[in-house]
C-alpha cells in the first residue's frame, strides 16, 4: 500500500515515530559525540597532568642524570592501568630512564618527538618537556597511555545511548498510538458519517464532536450540511409528494373529463348519426306522399275539370301550392340539416366573384324585374366555399326579394373595417324590419313578414347564422320598417 | 608496515647510542654545576638587583676547561645570566654564588671553608671527604657516574635552600662531631 | 317510336301510376315493365328457376334508390357487374337529392340521375324529357352476342 493511502492513525503515528525518532537518534548521536570528546579531553587532560607531575619530579634525576631515581620516578606509572610506556629523555635526547624498567624497545620511542599530545596506533602518547625554572630544559617525558578507557567509554555511551533510544522509541509509540486519536478520532468519525450518509443517503446522521478545534468547527460545519440536506431533502420529497398528487389528481380529473367527453362524442355520432339517418329518410320518404298529393290533384283537374267546378278547381289549387311549399320547406330544412353535418373544407374564397355568380343566376330566373346589384369587388374570406356560397344566396336573394316592392330596388355587396376587424355588408333598400324583432331573424321557421306579403319557409337566415358559427363569425343585422335592411357578418 | 616502523626505529636508537660519545667526566661535572643554580636558593642580600648575574666561580686549577664556558653561553636564571670567574686566592672571590674547589686546593679546604665562613656561596668540590670537612656538595665517582654527596647542615649555616628534588638524588651527610 | 320496353323499379304504387301517366301523356307507349323491389327487377333481368331471362333487355331502366328487400344501389351493382348488363342505360329516378345518393349513383355507373319534382307538372316534363332522350335520341350499344 503506498502511503498516500496509509489510514490517517498509522499516517499520525509514523509522522510522531519518524519525528521522535530522529530527535532521539540525532540527540543520542550529540549525547554520544559529546561523551568521546569529552572523554578524550578529560583522559587528555589526565595524561597532561600526570605528565606534568612526573616531569615537575623528574627535574633533578634528569639534572643529575641519576638513572637509579628516573627509573624510581617512572615506575609510579605502574598505578595507572592504562600507562602502557613511559620514558625519560636527557637534553641530548637519550634515554635515561624507562618504564617499565626493562621496556622492550618498540614500546619507547628512539628520540623524542615535538612536545604535545596525540593519539597514535590505538594510544594516547605525551610528549612533556621537563624543566627547571623558566627556561631551563633538561629533558623530554614520553608517556603512551592506550585508549581502552576511550573505547570503553563509547561503547558504554553507545549502549546507553541505544537503551534509551529503544524505550524512548517504545515510550514514543506508545504516547503516538494512545495521542493520534485525539486528532484521528473525529476525522474518522467523520469520514465513516460521510460516507454512511452516502451509501445510506440517510441524511439524518451526525458526526460525533470531540472538542471546539478546528475538527469540531469541521465537524459542525459537516453535520450543518447535513442538516441542510436533510431539510432540502425533505423539502424536495415534500414537493414531489405534492406534484405527485396533483398530478394523481389532474389525471383523475382529464380521465373523467376524457371519459365524459368520450361519452359526449359517443352520443354526438349518434345523434348525428340519426340525424344523418332521419334526413334521409325524410329526403326520401316525406316528399314521396307530397308527390302523390300534388300528382293526383293535377290528375283530378286535368280529367274532372268540368265537374269540379270553379270552387273545386280552387280548391286542389290550394292542395297543390300547399303540398309545394312543403316540399321547399322540406329541402330547406334539409339543407339546414346539411350545412350543420358538412365537413368544412377551408380554403380561399373570393366573396365578390361568388355574388356575381349569385346575382347571373337571380336575374337568370327573373329577367323582367329591373333590380340594381353593386357589389365591391375583390372581396376575400377564408372559409368553405360551398358553405359560403350559401350565405351569400340567400343573403343576395333576401335582399332581391324583400326590395321587390321598391320601384328602383338595390342591393349592395361590400365590407367595411370595423375594430381591425373585416365586416362584410349586404344591404338593400327593401321592406326592412323592425328592430325590436332583430333578435327572431336568425331563429328556424321565424318570419317577420307573412307568406302573402313575401313568400319563405324562415330556414334560410338560421342556415347562414348556422354557417357563420361555424366558421367562428358573427352575424347580425339592422333595418327600419319600409326603409331596407342591412346584413353584417364577419368570418 | 607497523613492524617496519618499528625496526626502523630500534635500528636508528642503537646508531644514536653508538654515535654519541660518553661526555667526560668534567664535562658531566661543568652541566652538574651549572644545574645546581636552578635547585639552590640564596638568600635576597646575596642579588638584590634581579638582573645581577649569578657567578660561578672557580678556585685552584681549573679541570673544566672549557666545558663550564660552553655550559652557561647564553644561559639564564629567569633574567640573570651566567659568569664563570676564576680565583687564584680565596681574597679574590667577593660575589660568588656557586664555588668549585679543585683539588689541587684539597691541602687546604679546612682553611678556605673557614674563610668563608658563613657567607652565602655553595660550595662544591670533588676532592674526597670534602662534605664531610663541610663542604656542601661533593662529586663522587661511582662506576662511571658522577654521585652527589650533600652536607645539608653546611649549607643552612650558609643560608643556602637546597630544593629537596636535588637532595632526592644525592646522598645525604654530616660533619662529624667531635 | 322505339319499340324497347322501360323497366321501372318503384315500390310506390302512386309514383307507378303517376310515372305511367306522366308517360302517356307524352305518347311514349314503349311497354312498361314495373318491379315492386329489388329481388323482382333482379330476377326479371337474370331470370329465375320458373322464368328465363328475357332474350331483349329494357331500352332503359327507371330505378328508385329506396327499395325493400334489395335497395336501388345494390340492383345498379349487379346490373354494372354482369357482362350481359354492363353497358344497360340506367336512370336513378328518386325522391331524394342527397348529395351522397348522387355520388355513390354516378360511381356505380349509372348513366344519370333525376330527382322527381312534387311539383305533377314538373314531373310530366321530366318524365316526358327522360323518355324523349333515352328512348329516341339515345343510340344503346348493340346486344351482346349470346352463347
Amino acid at each position: 500500500m503506498s502511503i498516500r493511502d496509509w489510514p490517517i492513525k498509522r499516517k499520525l503515528t509514523a509522522i510522531l515515530l519518524l519525528i521522535s525518532g530522529l530527535v532521539l537518534v540525532l540527540t543520542s548521536v550529540a549525547f554520544v559525540t559529546y561523551e568521546v570528546v569529552t572523554f578524550r579531553q578529560t583522559i587528555q587532560t589526565h595524561l597532561a597532568t600526570r605528565s606534568r607531575i612526573l616531569a615537575a619530579n623528574s627535574t633533578a634525576a634528569l639534572a643529575f642524570a641519576n638513572e637509579a631515581d628516573a627509573t624510581e620516578i617512572l615506575a609510579a606509572l605502574r598505578y595507572d592501568p592504562h600507562t602502557v610506556a613511559g620514558a625519560l629523555y636527557d637534553r641530548n635526547g637519550r634515554v635515561l630512564a624507562t618504564y617499565p624498567a626493562r621496556a622492550a624497545a618498540d614500546l619507547i620511542p628512539g628520540a623524542p618527538e615535538p612536545d604535545g599530545y596525540r593519539f597514535e596506533g590505538g594510544r594516547l602518547v605525551a610528549f612533556t618537556p621537563v624543566a627547571q625554572g623558566a627556561n631551563q630544559r633538561l629533558g623530554t617525558l614520553y608517556i603512551a597511555s592506550d585508549t581502552k578507557a576511550v573505547s570503553d567509554a563509547i561503547r558504554l555511551s553507545g549502549i546507553i545511548a541505544i537503551v534509551v533510544l529503544a524505550i524512548a522509541l517504545l515510550a514514543a509509540y506508545a504516547l503516538a498510538a494512545a495521542l493520534q486519536g485525539r486528532i484521528s478520532a473525529p476525522i474518522l468519525a467523520l469520514a465513516e458519517t460521510a460516507t454512511a450518509a452516502s451509501t445510506r443517503q440517510d441524511y439524518s446522521l451526525r458526526a460525533p464532536k470531540f472538542g471546539e478545534d478546528e475538527l469540531g468547527t469541521l465537524t459542525d460545519a459537516f453535520n450543518q450540511m447535513l442538516g441542510r440536506i436533510e431539510d432540502q431533502k425533505q423539502e424536495l420529497q415534500q414537493h414531489a409528494t405534492r406534484l405527485e398528487q396533483r398530478v394523481a389528481d389532474r389525471t383523475k380529473e382529464l380521465e373523467h373529463r376524457n371519459e365524459a367527453l368520450r361519452r359526449n362524442a359517443a352520443e354526438l355520432l349518434a345523434a348525428n348519426n340519426e340525424l344523418d339517418a332521419f334526413a334521409y329518410s325524410v329526403s326520401h320518404d316525406l316528399r314521396a306522399p307530397l308527390r302523390s298529393i300534388d300528382g293526383f290533384s293535377q290528375v283530378l283537374l286535368e280529367d274532372y275539370a268540368t265537374q269540379l267546378g270553379d270552387g273545386g278547381r280552387d280548391s286542389l289549387q290550394r292542395v297543390r301550392a300547399a303540398s309545394q311549399r312543403m316540399a321547399t320547406l322540406i329541402d330547406d330544412l334539409l339543407k339546414l340539416a346539411r350545412v350543420t353535418r358538412a365537413e368544412m373544407r377551408t380554403e380561399p374564397v373570393d366573396l365578390s366573384a361568388m355574388a356575381r355568380d349569385i346575382v347571373v343566376d337571380i336575374q337568370r330566373a327573373a329577367p323582367d324585374r329591373p333590380v340594381e346589384f353593386a357589389i365591391t369587388p375583390g372581396l376575400e374570406a377564408q372559409g368553405d366555399s360551398r358553405l359560403l356560397r350559401v350565405v351569400l344566396d340567400n343573403l343576395l336573394r333576401n335582399g332581391w326579394k324583400y326590395s321587390s316592392k321598391r320601384p328602383q330596388a338595390r342591393v349592395e355587396f361590400n365590407a367595411l373595417e370595423e375594430n381591425g376587424e373585416r365586416v362584410f355588408v349586404v344591404k338593400d333598400n327593401g321592406a326592412g324590419f323592425d328592430m325590436r324583432y332583430a333578435d327572431k331573424l336568425f331563429g328556424v321557421f321565424q318570419r317577420l313578414h307573412s307568406a302573402a306579403e313575401f313568400e319563405g319557409t324562415g330556414v334560410g337566415l338560421a342556415t347562414v347564422r348556422r354557417i357563420i358559427d361555424r366558421h367562428g363569425g358573427r352575424i347580425w343585422a339592422e333595418g327600419v320598417v319600409d326603409q331596407g335592411a342591412t346584413f353584417y357578418f364577419t368570418l | 608496515m607497523a613492524l617496519l616502523k618499528a625496526a626502523f626505529t630500534v635500528l636508528t636508537s642503537a646508531l644514536l647510542l653508538v654515535q654519541t660519545p660518553r661526555a667526560s667526566e668534567y664535562q658531566v661535572k661543568a652541566v652538574f654545576l651549572f644545574n645546581f643554580a636552578q635547585f639552590v636558593e640564596w638568600p635576597a642580600v646575596a642579588a638584590p638587583d634581579p638582573q645581577m648575574p649569578v657567578i660561578i666561580g672557580i678556585l685552584g686549577e681549573d679541570p673544566l676547561g672549557t666545558f663550564l664556558d660552553e655550559t652557561v653561553r647564553g644561559e639564564r636564571l629567569g633574567l640573570r645570566p651566567f659568569e664563570i670567574r676564576r680565583y687564584r686566592e680565596l681574597t679574590d672571590i667577593t660575589a660568588c654564588n656557586i664555588l668549585f674547589i679543585s683539588r689541587s686546593e684539597s691541602e687546604r679546604v679546612a682553611e678556605i671553608l673557614a674563610a668563608l665562613g658563613k657567607r652565602p656561596i655553595l660550595t662544591v668540590s670533588d676532592g674526597d671527604d670534602f662534605a664531610k670537612r663541610g663542604g656542601m656538595i661533593q662529586f663522587v665517582n661511582d662506576k662511571n657516574r658522577i654521585r652527589l654527596r650533600i652536607n645539608l647542615e653546611a649549607a643552612q649555616a650558609a643560608n643556602v635552600t637546597i630544593s629537596s628534588k636535588l637532595l632526592r638524588v644525592a646522598e645525604i651527610v654530616r660533619t662529624p662531631r667531635p | 317510336m322505339n319499340a324497347g320496353k322501360i323497366l321501372l323499379v318503384e315500390d310506390n304504387p302512386d309514383d307507378v301510376a303517376l310515372t305511367m301517366r306522366a308517360l302517356k301523356s307524352h305518347n311514349i307507349t314503349n311497354d312498361v315493365i314495373v318491379a315492386q323491389d329489388g329481388v323482382e327487377a333482379i330476377d326479371y333481368l337474370f331470370g329465375t328457376k320458373g322464368r328465363p331471362a328475357p332474350t331483349d333487355l329494357p331500352a332503359v331502366v327507371l330505378l328508385d334508390l329506396k327499395l325493400p328487400k334489395i335497395n336501388g344501389m345494390e340492383v345498379l351493382q349487379r346490373i354494372r357487374a354482369d357482362e350481359r348488363t354492363r353497358l344497360l342505360p340506367v336512370v336513378i329516378l328518386t325522391s331524394s337529392d342527397e348529395e351522397r345518393d348522387i355520388i355513390d349513383g354516378y360511381s356505380l355507373g349509372a348513366n344519370s340521375y333525376v330527382r322527381k319534382p312534387v311539383d305533377f307538372v314538373e314531373f310530366t316534363k321530366a318524365a316526358q324529357q327522360l323518355g324523349l332522350y333515352w328512348l329516341l335520341m339515345n343510340r344503346t350499344p348493340p346486344p351482346p352476342r349470346g352463347p
